[in-house]
């Protein structure tokens, strides 16, 4: 059987949603980052996925799938820096407990 | 470009489980370890589909350094949440240098970017083959020519994130 673009779209949609429903869902704020996280995967997978399949000269959804990594790798120590530093005033890891930022 | 069905299947099920496992399990250890597994099989995704270089960026990114930031800020939460206050005042320059060590790696494959881009990138009369280490050449192209303007974008961004995150230290302190 062969693995065609839709096989690898599929999959990069079922990580978005989890990633997405999960970021509204859960209540601990760490999820929350790792769900975001998820999302970004997911975006990733399709990018590559058609520079593979549709993109054979530039391959430009490589270079955006590598722009995206370094972002929300950065992204992520920002927020979790500024959860660590909300933290010590809140003492919860509840996102219900961090609604004046 | 690997297409085995075999690897596919077995893949897409485990990231699928993991997904799922990182989500629903109460400890947030099991669901940070979790997401590594995640992250990886993301990478071994990019791996299948002819990204290498995608695949390697993956994996020391967000398969090594994000989960080691994270289980450092859930170590020093737990610590702090124990009643121990002395270590919380190591607790953020700490994690301020592992925030950085983020900065390094993103610096680290940009400066591989730079070394990678030989005056051959330049010329387009060849079409690049995937599955083979001319990747580097494409994305060395793409950021630097194609891209150029967004790449200049990026590293203003991550500049003032770094200033604003000193700043942000210094006024907390």
């Amino acid at each position: 059987m062969e693995i065609t673009i839709y096989h690898y779209l599929s999959v990069g949609l079922f990580v978005f949603l989890a990633g997405l429903i999960g970021s509204v869902l859960v209540k601990n704020v760490i999820k929350v980052l790792i769900s975001i996280e998820f999302m970004l995967l997911g975006v990733n997978i399709n990018f590559v996925a058609f520079a593979s399949f549709c993109d054979n000269i530039a391959f430009d959804g490589y270079i955006l799938a590598l722009f995206y990594t370094g972002i929300g790798a950065v992204e992520l120590a920002v927020a979790i820096y500024i959860f660590y530093l909300m933290y010590q005033k809140k003492q919860s890891d509840n996102i219900e407990s961090y609604g004046d930022l | 470009m690997i297409d085995n069905p075999v690897i596919f299947y077995s893949a897409s099920f485990l990231i699928l489980l993991f997904v799922l496992m990182t989500l629903l399990a109460k400890n947030i250890i099991y669901s940070l370890l979790s997401s590594v597994v995640v992250f990886f099989l993301g990478a071994l995704f990019f791996y299948v589909l002819g990204s290498e270089y995608n695949a390697i960026i993956q994996a020391a990114i967000y398969g090594l350094a994000v989960p080691v930031i994270i289980g450092v800020s859930i170590m020093f939460r737990q610590e702090e949440a124990g009643g121990e206050k002395k270590s919380a005042k190591f607790a953020i320059p700490y994690l301020t240098l592992m925030c950085a060590g983020i900065f390094v790696l993103a610096f680290i494959y940009l400066v591989m970017m730079s070394v990678a881009m030989v005056p051959d990138t330049f010329c387009i009369k060849e079409l690049e083959q995937v599955n083979s280490f001319d990747n580097i050449s494409v994305f060395a192209r793409g950021i630097f020519v194609n891209y150029v303007w967004a790449f200049e974008l990026v590293s203003v961004l991550l500049t003032i994130v770094i200033a604003g995150l000193s700043l942000f230290r210094k006024k907390g302190a």
